[in-house]
Parts: structure tokens; sequence; C-alpha cells
């Protein structure tokens, strides 16, 4: 058997950092674990008042996940993540100008069923100093295929104060629409994406630590959404993301406070913040109740117009509520409980957008998406 | 000059950062070893969250490279 704290002791004992961003200690795994998830993620049927025609059911997907983690001779660990989704419902097809009222999007009219399954897999080395690691990965639908590899780098130094670190991947996408002939829609697209990061992680005290991280992202290739209609965006997409990580542990209530911000650019024109804030409450040895807060806001794209102007054609436009102005906030709880080498958890989040939450300029969609999501998981400690 | 002024972010966050910084021996790190302390405490939860802001919101990008892509929208 072994406990949370014997593994988190075994971890600190072993004297580095630990704060990569994908593990919790910056060693090899010493022990395995697997883990298993289902989540169900459903959003809010479109409003009568806004829906011109077809169906106001939104998408409801069921998501399952698996992870295992597990050593690999003395200084590596191997690192296995899958999912599979399954999904139904419409989605906003195109919008049209304000007329009966505030009648103005049309959903796509026949119920769409998809699935999607994923595979990463990474193996990383851990040294005296830092650790490395390849990962490549693969997402498939039945009409769209991506495989993406990448590798990441982390050095300790400052007396294992301060890591700096730093990683590349690339992907490449094939897009395949289905019902081509009868939507006149494009066949046999591609996208290529290279995405670079680069981060200083630093322990402040010893109940406090820090992470800053510089991301660019760059999109070449077919990156208009094939499902809606009169949508054409340009064919390459910059993305810078700067993102802060906060931890702070509070002795006197046993508790872990999690603050993250993160500015974002592109040269879409969209620009947008993020905040989270999460609080990690023990209680006792065995159970943890994690409730959490998350606003979100964005500008609109450069070319995003509220209703489907059908006079651009062949000219960056698009209708997508997703590239409009708009604010989000979210709320979740979680809890989680620890039975010797069995951990259980549920997680609960709501999620509700609305053009007057935006602190960004630009114009916002009618069609835009709260959701709400839960999620049962388990994880097993061998 | 560009890539300086790419990296003037993290240059002002770490010096910001390590103005309050103390030296923390190796045995003093059992707080800071805790699954909670973690920049990312629950990986699955974080795969997931990331994979549904990327299919709904415009923005993308985090501590790590953004891997693979997927048709979700």
């Amino acid at each position: 058997m072994k406990s949370r704290s014997l593994i988190a002791l075994t971890a600190s004992a072993l004297a580095l950092p630990g704060i990569s961003s994908t593990a919790s200690a910056d060693t090899p795994p010493t022990v395995s674990s697997v883990g298993y998830r289902v989540s169900t993620y459903e959003e809010d049927n479109l409003p009568e008042e806004l829906l011109f025609l077809g169906s106001p059911e939104r998408y409801d997907i069921i998501i399952h996940q698996f992870q295992l983690v597990t050593p690999v001779g003395e200084n590596y660990g191997l690192t296995l993540n899958s999912s599979y989704e399954s999904m139904s419902g419409a989605s906003p097809w195109y919008a049209l100008p304000v007329f009966e009222g505030e009648k103005s999007i049309v959903m796509s009219g026949a119920t769409i069923h998809e699935q999607r399954r994923d595979y990463n897999l990474s193996l990383r080395r851990y040294q005296d100093n830092g650790n490395y690691a390849f990962t490549i990965g693969t997402s498939r639908e039945n009409d769209y295929d991506s495989w993406s590899g990448g590798f990441d780098i982390a050095h300790n130094f400052n007396n294992d104060l301060t890591t700096i670190a730093g990683g590349f991947s690339v992907s490449n996408d094939d897009i395949n629409p289905t019902d081509a002939a009868l939507f006149n829609r494009v066949t046999d697209e591609s996208k290529r994406t290279s995405s670079a990061f680069v981060s200083v992680s630093q322990i402040i005290d010893q109940n406090s630590l820090f992470q800053s991280s510089l991301n660019m992202t760059r999109n070449k290739g077919f990156l208009t959404d094939p499902y809606k209609l009169a949508d054409k965006r340009p064919d390459s997409r910059t993305q810078w993301a700067w993102s802060n990580a906060y931890r702070r542990f509070v002795n006197s209530l046993d508790a872990a406070l999690h603050l993250d911000v993160r500015l974002y650019n592109d040269d879409f024109g969209v620009n947008s913040l993020t905040l989270d804030a999460a609080w990690y409450q023990n209680l006792g040895n065995n159970w943890q109740i994690t409730p959490s807060i998350r606003y979100y806001s964005q500008s609109a794209a450069d070319f995003f117009t509220p209703a489907n102007d059908f006079s651009l054609y062949g000219v960056p436009n698009s209708s997508d509520y997703r590239l409009a102005s708009y604010g989000a906030v979210s709320g979740g709880l979680q809890v989680q409980t620890f039975i010797d080498d069995i951990s259980l958890v549920f997680k609960i989040e709501r999620y509700v957008t609305d053009a007057d939450y935006s602190i960004h300029n630009g114009q916002s969609s009618p069609a835009l998406v709260n959701f709400t999501r839960m999620s049962l998981g388990v994880s097993y400690t061998f | 000059m560009k890539k300086s002024l790419v990296l003037l972010p993290l240059i002002i966050a770490a010096g910001l950062v390590c103005s309050s910084c103390q030296p923390v021996k190796a045995w003093e790190r059992g707080t800071l070893a805790k699954p909670e302390m973690a920049i990312d405490a629950d990986p699955m939860e974080t795969t997931l969250n990331t994979h549904i802001f990327f299919s709904k919101e415009a923005s993308n990008g985090g501590h790590n490279a953004a891997g693979g892509g997927c048709g979700c929208n």
C-alpha cells in the first residue's frame, strides 16, 4: 500500500524542483498507475427565439479517457493517454441578418453522429539536473486525421530552485469532410501546425512556486471550417500565448491555492485574457474538495461578421461564434477521495457565455454556447 | 532584438518572482512535492479541459507545445 503522503515524501526526498508542467515530480515514476474517467459534455439548446431553421439541439458528447503511467527501468517514465468520444447533436451552419424577431441562426438540419479516438504516448528520460521527453500522438475521426510528434527538455539549476524548459511539436492534419458533393464542400485538404514553448519555473519558498511560459503556434493550410456555409479564413495563423501559474500551500488550512493567468494574441485579430483560480482543500487524509472558477474574454477576429455576408465570397469572412467577441464565466466543484491505492474523483462544471462579459472589442454572435460538464473517474496505483 | 522582445515577458516574470525568493533546501520541499502543488495537479482533467476550450474558444496555448489537432467544433 502506498499512501498519498508516502508517494509525496518519496518524490520530495529525491529533491528536485517538481515543477514540470506534465508531472508532479521531476523524478521518474516509482510506481505505476492506471486511470479511467468518463465525462458527459452537454451544450444548452439554442433558444427557440434565435432559431430560424434546423435543430435546436446542440452537441452532447460522452468522453472516455484512459491513462497509464509506469516506470521503465530506473531512469525512464512512460505515459500513455487515450480517449474515445461519441458525439451527437447539431451546430450553427450559418447566420442570417436578424428578422422575424430575433431569428437568425440556421443550424445543421440532420443530427450529427461522430466518434473520435485519440492516442498519445510519451517517453521521458530523467537525469540529475532535468529531463527530456519524446511524444507522439494521433487523433482519428471519419473526416479528420491528425498525427503529431514533439520533444521537450527541462534543466534545473540555482540549487534546483529554478527550471528552464523548452520544446516543440509538429502535426499534420488531413481533412476530408463528409457529404462533400451534396453540400459542395472541399475534399482532401490539409493543415500543418508547428508549435514551440519556453518556460521558467521558480521555487519561491517552502510553500510556493511560480511558472511563466511563452508559447508560439503557427498553422498553415486549410483553416476554414468546412461544415459552415460560406466560411473562409486565411491560410495561415500565428498564435502567441503567455501563461503564468502560481501555486501556494496554506499550512494552517491544509489547502493549496492555484492561480493562473494567460494573455493571448494572434494574427486573426483575436486577443484574449484567461483567469483561473482553484482551491484544493484537504479534509483529513482521505478527502479533497476543490472549488474552481474561470473567467475568459476574447475579442472578435478581424473577419468575423455576426451574419454571413454572401457578397464576400472568396475573401476571409466567418459567422462562427467562436470568432466573435464574448466573455465566459465557468465554475466547477471537484470531490476526490483516496482509499488505499485507489482514488475516486467527481467533478461538475458549468460554463456560461455572454457578449456583455467581454472586456474586449468587436461584434458578438447570438449563437454563443453554454455547457455543463460532469466527470467521474477512478485511478489505481500499484 | 526581436528575440529579446519575445522573451521579455519571461524575463520580467522571473525577475519579479526571484526578488522575493528564498533558499529552500532539498529536505524542505515536502510541501512542494504534494500532488496538489503541481503546476498540473490532474493531467487527465487538464487534457479534457484543454480539449474543450480548444474546440469552443478562439485561443490556444499553455505551458507546453500545441501537439496535434482535431476536427472538433
